[in-house]
């Protein structure tokens, strides 16, 4: 009986991982590449491939150089890393319905980023991701506070991270009122999530910070392992969990907000990208944060390549796209979840 | 070489301490068993040797290590912990859950050396785990998940094991497996406290039983001496017959009709 499940859906065997992984990796930079093509002027692959690599032939430099290359590498970088973000925040409450944007990072950290646009226009855009992770920590950090004192089970913690949510997407609503000059349309698609006229220079600001932070949740995954035990077996094995807790929040708070300074709140990207890892690979952090990555790439990769095939030469922002396939994802969950709780 | 418990006193938040000014000396290789009514603190105690709570005073070592003041990595080297029901993680398998009892003995990425495999190996050989090995322990029956994290132990190789209610939500065959389990690990050398209700099976599995009362300490020794009417009418407020176990010759409780009791 016990032998007709074999190593199965569930748990993954090392060499199956591994081509999972090369898989995934396959189909990101076939993605990327699609996601390069297509848009106002479509672009063969071929000449893609010319101009990126500097081979002979036909090339377009102007268009793929200076317009979408750089919306690609954000959209790889801050896939990624709301992705991990996600993967962390829902192995650190142990609840699957977590991600940055419910417990209100995202819409914190639209707010302050905004605010200080806004306030301040002249300011250089390198003070962005800083004015967004404080406003990211100031939604997180409310959250998390009221949890710790309360002692509140996930389901109420997700609840009032929704309340908070609303708080600061209230703040932004009114900064986008009382701003109401002929340029506010930009911070209003920015708002929705959107790779559309993203420069070099929001590359410049973001890259690094978003890489060392990946790569931090990356080193930081075997912990998540032990966390995943709950707070008394994870002692017990010699993991400082309140340090522990706080140093993973941090890094997915911090992860979570500089992309939002870059691309805005794209939304449900870290809800479904570790949910997907999950089932793909199992729930060792070690091999679930890495697929979660690939995953969360894919997606926003995917969305802002749509978003700009549907209807040339208008764009429909990527985060519109994620929210359509994530709303209904976040059914899903729960609905499956409840289920299998029963 | 024992755990040495000095003027303990525990409790949670700004509440009333649990357990207050406790202290106690567990022998290397005997099987410890803290017994006693609910909210008498033995679990409390267990879970502030496991520093998972702090105490408001009092030091505890374990083999000359200050527990509470060394590095926990160094710690959980020593002394292995289980707490009440505890969680099973989403999509793991019971090879990976084991696994995990390696984490104190490994650097942060948590690489596997050829010991830490064979150690693995011999945890789920020894608790009858190889059939289930990869399995998800979701999956699992609570008897299972119980083996499991009992393996998972038994994989972190420390001299001393603490269970706080291993026994809890199991069936009786369940149960009577789990405490084996128990008795193998003291067979295997290690010193082992044990958190349980029922007073036969802590009579027949424990060495060593150590009675607590309001958050306190009062009766420690060998089952025979320990388990006696009157300290079950101090402890417990119930009038017991106590005779020996038919199998096992240990103290066996049984209670009075409460009723006649009262009335006399």
């Amino acid at each position: 009986m016990i032998d007709t499940l074999p190593a199965q859906r569930r748990t993954v065997a090392p060499s199956r991982a591994i081509l999972l992984i090369a898989g995934l990796v396959v189909l990101v930079i076939a993605a990327a590449l699609w996601g390069l093509s297509v848009g106002a002027v479509a672009i063969p692959v071929e000449v893609i491939v010319n101009t990126l690599f500097n081979l002979p032939g036909e090339q377009q430099a102007y268009i793929i150089m200076k317009s979408r290359l750089p919306r690609m590498v954000l959209a790889l970088l801050t896939g990624g890393a709301l992705a991990l973000s996600g993967a962390i925040i829902q192995g650190v409450i142990r609840n699957p319905l977590a991600s940055p944007n419910i417990i209100g990072i995202n819409s914190g950290a639209a707010l302050f980023a905004l605010g200080l646009v806004l306030v301040f226009p002249a300011i250089p855009q390198v003070w962005m991701p800083l004015a967004a992770c404080l406003g990211g920590f100031c939604a997180a950090g409310f959250v998390m506070l009221v949890a710790h004192y309360r002692r509140l089970s996930a389901i109420h913690l997700a609840l009032i991270g929704v309340a908070v949510g609303f708080v600061f997407e209230a703040g932004v609503d009114y900064l986008l009122i009382v701003s109401n000059d002929s340029e506010s349309s930009a911070p209003m698609i920015w708002l929705t999530g959107s790779l559309w006229g993203r420069t070099w220079a929001h590359v410049a600001i973001s890259w690094l910070p978003l890489l060392t932070l990946s790569a931090l949740a990356l080193l930081l995954s075997y912990r998540l392992d032990l966390m995943a035990l709950g707070e008394g077996t994870a002692t017990g094995l010699g993991l400082n969990v309140p340090r522990q807790r706080l140093l993973l929040l941090v890094v997915a708070t911090l992860l979570a907000s500089v992309s939002v300074a870059v691309v805005g709140i794209m939304g449900f990207v870290g809800l479904m990208a570790p949910h997907i890892a999950r089932r793909l690979v199992g729930g060792a952090h070690r091999l679930m944060l890495p697929v979660a990555m690939l995953v969360g790439m894919l997606l926003v990769v995917f969305a802002d390549g749509l978003g700009r095939a549907i209807a040339p030469p208008v764009e429909i922002s990527a985060g519109i796209i994620t929210a359509l396939i994530g709303a209904p994802f976040f059914v899903y969950i729960m609905l499956t979840t409840a289920l299998e709780q029963d | 070489m024992s755990i040495v418990i000095t003027g303990v006193t525990a409790g949670y938040g700004r509440d009333r301490a649990i357990v207050e000014n406790i202290d106690l000396e567990i022998r290397t290789g005997e099987v410890t068993v803290l017994i006693g009514p609910n909210g008498c603190g033995k679990s409390t105690l267990l879970k502030t040797i496991g520093r998972l709570l702090k105490p408001r005073q009092g030091t505890i070592h374990v083999d000359g290590l200050d527990v509470l003041r060394s590095d926990p990595k160094r710690v959980a080297r020593t002394i292995a912990y289980l707490p009440q029901s505890p969680v099973v993680p989403v999509a793991i398998s019971v090879e990976q859950l084991v696994g995990y009892g390696r984490a104190p003995h490994q650097s942060l990425l948590g690489l596997r050396s050829a010991r830490d495999i064979d150690l693995v190996d011999q945890a789920i050989a020894t608790t009858g785990l190889d059939d289930l090995r990869h399995k998800p322990v979701a999956e699992l029956s609570g008897g299972q998940r119980q083996r499991v994290f009992i393996a998972m132990a038994l994989a972190q190789d420390t001299p001393y094991v603490m269970l706080d209610e291993p026994t809890t939500f199991l069936d009786i065959r369940h149960q009577v497996e789990t405490l084996e389990l128990v008795r193998q690990l003291h067979n295997a050398g290690r010193t082992s406290i044990v958190v349980l209700h029922d007073i036969a099976q802590a009579a027949r599995y424990g060495d060593r039983l150590v009675v607590m009362h309001a958050g306190r300490i009062v009766a420690q020794g060998t089952p025979a001496d320990v388990v006696t009417p009157a300290l079950l009418r101090d402890v417990y407020d119930l009038d017991c017959a106590v005779y020996p176990d038919p199998v096992s010759g240990t103290p066996v409780v049984t209670p009075k009709d409460q009723a006649m009791r009262q009335a006399g």
